[in-house]
């Protein structure tokens, strides 16, 4: 079976990212092996659901209903152990109510805790990561918000991290 | 989600799974399926013999895409699709991700946390 996610979206997504994907030029794909088993690796994980905790600053989407072209492009850490009882999703084109319900939807911190406790990981990180996925202009994110959140995974001594996007 | 896109961005690797936006590791309560898309994209970190490797997940959801979509009806159009359809003719904007200059795209900083 081909794995055909366009036909959840409505006609006019799914034409703009097709769009997209015909423009982008990969280049140089970067690829670093695993350095060592990955039973013995701290992984964390990062989500485009744009999840920020109670107790953290919301994704600013007053910035994005002023301009449409716009969307927040910091980011958020989200420490092992946060459910969804302390987070909100903050994302103008996804339902995030799903997410909101199970946090583990968007941010499968329960199921990486699990698969560490079965050995096939080492470790979870103790900080993960939510960015807020529609950024139509990436330099930002790119220059100050990935230095950002790799200088906390090098910090942490994190050796693999899982990005889902949502 | 959306495989193609997340190719064309060139991804050292890549698990593909059919599920709705917003939903990328399973509906809310379905801890197996979570666990399993999960389970590929940690295991690939060892198995993915060079750049660009993809692995398909067969998975079926549990909705008709027709389901799935009036799932998330009632939501309010994005502010950019509200633009879009006052302003038509800035659609070709959106598509090639030329962001008009008029818009006062200011880029807003906001603090780092």
């Amino acid at each position: 079976m081909a794995i055909d996610s366009y036909r959840f979206l409505d006609f006019a997504t799914r034409q703009i990212m097709k769009a997209w994907a015909a423009r982008l030029e990969p280049g140089v794909i970067p690829f670093t092996p695993l350095a060592k088993p990955l039973r013995e690796c701290t992984v964390a994980l990062l989500s485009t659901a744009g999840i920020a905790r109670n107790d953290d600053r919301p994704f600013d989407q007053e910035g994005e209903r002023r301009n449409p072209w716009w969307g927040d492009p910091s980011f958020r850490t989200i420490p092992l152990g946060t459910t969804e009882k302390d987070v909100r999703l903050y994302h103008l084109h996804i339902d995030t109510r799903p997410g909101e319900a199970d946090l583990d939807v968007v941010l499968p911190l329960r199921r990486l805790a699990e698969l560490a406790g079965e050995g096939v990981v080492g470790r979870p990180a103790p900080s993960h990561y939510s960015i807020m996925g529609y950024i139509l202009d990436p330099t930002e994110l790119l220059e100050r918000t990935v230095p950002a959140i790799a200088e906390r995974l090098r910090a942490e001594h994190v050796d693999a991290v899982a990005l889902a996007p949502a | 989600m959306i495989p193609d896109l997340t190719r064309a961005a060139g991804v050292p690797r890549l698990v593909a799974v059919s599920h709705p936006m917003g939903q990328p590791f399973g509906r809310p309560g379905d801890a197996e399926r979570q666990r399993a898309v999960l389970r590929a994209m940690l295991e690939l970190l060892a198995s993915a013999p060079g750049p660009g490797s993809v692995v398909d997940l067969p998975f079926e959801w549990h909705q008709t895409p027709a389901q799935a979509r009036n799932a998330s009806k009632d939501l309010p159009q994005s502010p950019i699709a509200e633009l879009l359809m006052k302003k038509p003719w800035l659609v070709p904007n959106l598509y090639t991700g030329r962001i008009p200059q008029e818009s006062d795209a200011a880029t807003r900083m906001s603090d780092h946390p």
